[in-house]
């Protein structure tokens, strides 16, 4: 299937889903002014991928400096999905990056991390300012 | 504190799994039922909490954030003011034109220069060393300061470059760093060198009530010519400043000029005698230059003496008549009477209407010798008696038309 390949902008963060290497990563700031309109065909590339993925493995790489209340839902729903493809016999691996100076970011992540039941979850610290 | 306010919510959550564990469903699909609605509020229930933090906690930041960048502008806004009153004092160390070209960044701070022809002003004050062996230090500090504030402002309403002061001298420039055209930047020049004189006239009553017993008078030398400005000093100290010959004439001339006069280079009075009326002086000489440097001292501007009846001017098809008649000495007004007379009979006579032109020659039936152009390096173009600057002028068009 066709990767998907968006660039970020002020408010919305770049995604970058190589489903040729079974390598997704969502980076950057994610405040966008109409959250649904932009998660939505997110999670309808995501929702056929891991049909396709099957018994696969993937990883899901989160580098997010920033986002808002929307985008937390958005990103817990990607988690769910992520979670449940795991559940069906794929080997998801979720890693969530942080700077190492953001205790916010890394307090999230452990919370978003807490509700995964079958994917594996992983914190990494980033460089301050990296 | 989120506990507590959601503590009915932990209520109801705790009653419904504790009825969950009862034997009271009707059957196990009421149960499952009930466990799958159970298991989505408490879903729900976290994801409310959780929003509620993050929704919390990115307030706060940005909370913090606000007051950062308050501190920041404040922070900001005191250096803005620190810098504004630090440029406002350095502002007066130099001339506003240069000021405001450098801090626009029009004029790069840095060693370079380049050539302009520009029309510069020396002034002094004739015996000032005179006048400050009588004074004490601190009277002549105000004289000095209330001179050169009264001077500035001058120089400033013509759109002067002020140079530098050297003690009691002052050195202008017009031209640079910004230029109406070499003529204007001249007739600017030569104008605030007479509204400086007619101030000075002002001030001497002034003055002579504070006691300085008599009145100031200054010289001014004014030249128009190619100079280097720019940048000159060091890196680490320079001047806006300008250098060469046309400097040193202009300084030359201003030695020359008699005591509340203005002495003009011939290349100044070809650019203002349209409007200023001027007189020849001598040829003074410079180091320097191969050539003695014709002088021309200011009367007055033309429109003024005009209105004050001193000066006759009239223009007509084929007549121009320039004269003050009672600037004349013997000598020139018998010149002059010979020259009108002359025109008069040509004008009464009436002319061979295509016949050659001929220019009128007054100055050889005056018995005068034709004189020579004012570098000394070859004939004049106005042939008028008393040179161009004479007390009369009438010249007559080439060709019949």
């Amino acid at each position: 299937m066709n990767n998907l390949k968006m660039p970020s902008t002020d408010r919305t963060p770049e995604i970058d889903f190589d489903f040729g290497n079974n390598h997704l990563i969502l980076r950057g700031e994610s405040y966008p002014e109409d959250a649904f309109s932009f998660y939505k065909p997110v999670f309808e590339v995501l929702d056929d991928y891991l049909v396709q993925l099957g018994t696969g493995s993937c990883q899901f790489d989160f580098e997010i400096i920033y986002f808002n209340s929307s985008s937390a839902k958005a990103i817990m729903t990607l988690f769910e999905k992520l979670d449940a493809a795991a559940a069906g016999g794929a080997s998801v691996t979720i890693v969530w990056h942080y700077d190492e100076e953001d205790d916010t970011m890394q307090e999230l992540g452990e919370e978003f991390g807490e509700d995964l039941e079958h994917a594996a979850f992983r914190l990494t610290k980033l460089a301050a300012g990296s | 504190m989120n506990d507590d306010l959601f503590a009915r919510e932990e209520g109801l959550l705790a009653a419904s799994r504790a009825f969950a564990e009862r034997d009271s469903f009707a059957s196990e699909a009421e149960r499952g039922a009930f466990a799958d609605l159970l298991k989505g509020y408490e879903k729900l229930f976290k994801i409310t909490r959780r929003l509620m933090r993050l929704s919390d906690r990115n307030e706060r930041e940005l909370n913090e954030m606000v007051g950062r960048e308050r501190l920041a502008a404040e922070e900001v806004s005191r250096k803005n003011k620190e810098l504004e009153t630090v440029s406002n004092k350095l502002s007066k160390y130099l001339s506003p034109q240069v000021y405001t070209s450098v801090f626009t960044g029009a004029q790069e701070v840095k060693l370079e220069s380049q050539r302009k022809k520009l029309t510069i002003f020396f002034s002094d004050i004739a015996g000032f060393t005179e006048v400050t062996d009588k004074m004490e230090s601190e009277d002549l500090t105000h004289l000095l300061n209330h001179y050169m504030t009264e001077m500035a402002q001058v120089a400033l309403h013509y759109g002067a470059t002020i140079d530098k002061y050297i003690g009691d001298a002052i050195m202008i420039f017009f031209g640079d760093p910004e230029t109406r055209g070499t003529r204007k930047d001249a007739v600017a020049c030569v104008r605030m060198a007479i509204a400086m004189q007619r101030r000075m006239a002002e001030l001497a009553d002034v003055w002579r009530d504070g006691g300085i017993e008599v009145p100031l008078r200054c010289r001014i030398g004014i030249h128009t010519g190619y100079c280097t400005v720019g940048n000159f000093g060091s890196e680490d100290r320079m001047d806006y400043t300008i250098v060469g010959g046309a400097v040193n004439l202009a300084s030359r001339l201003e030695h020359e000029a008699p005591a509340g006069g203005i002495l003009l280079s011939y290349e100044t009075y070809a650019h203002v005698k349209d409007e200023v009326y001027c007189e020849e002086r001598g040829r003074i000489h410079v180091k320097g230059l191969a050539y003695p440097v014709a002088t021309f001292v200011v009367v007055d501007l033309r429109e003024d003496l005009e209105h004050a009846g001193e000066l006759l001017r009239e223009e007509l098809p084929h007549l121009r008549l320039d004269a003050a008649p009672e600037r004349m000495s013997e000598e020139e007004r018998a010149a002059a009477a010979v020259v009108l007379r002359h025109a008069l009979a040509r004008v009464e006579k009436g002319g061979n209407a295509l016949g050659p032109a001929r220019p009128v020659t007054p100055g050889a039936e005056a018995g005068r010798s034709r004189p020579e152009k004012p570098d000394g390096r070859g004939e004049e173009k106005d042939r008028t008696p008393n040179s161009a600057s004479g007390a009369l002028r009438a010249e007559a068009s080439k060709t019949y038309s």
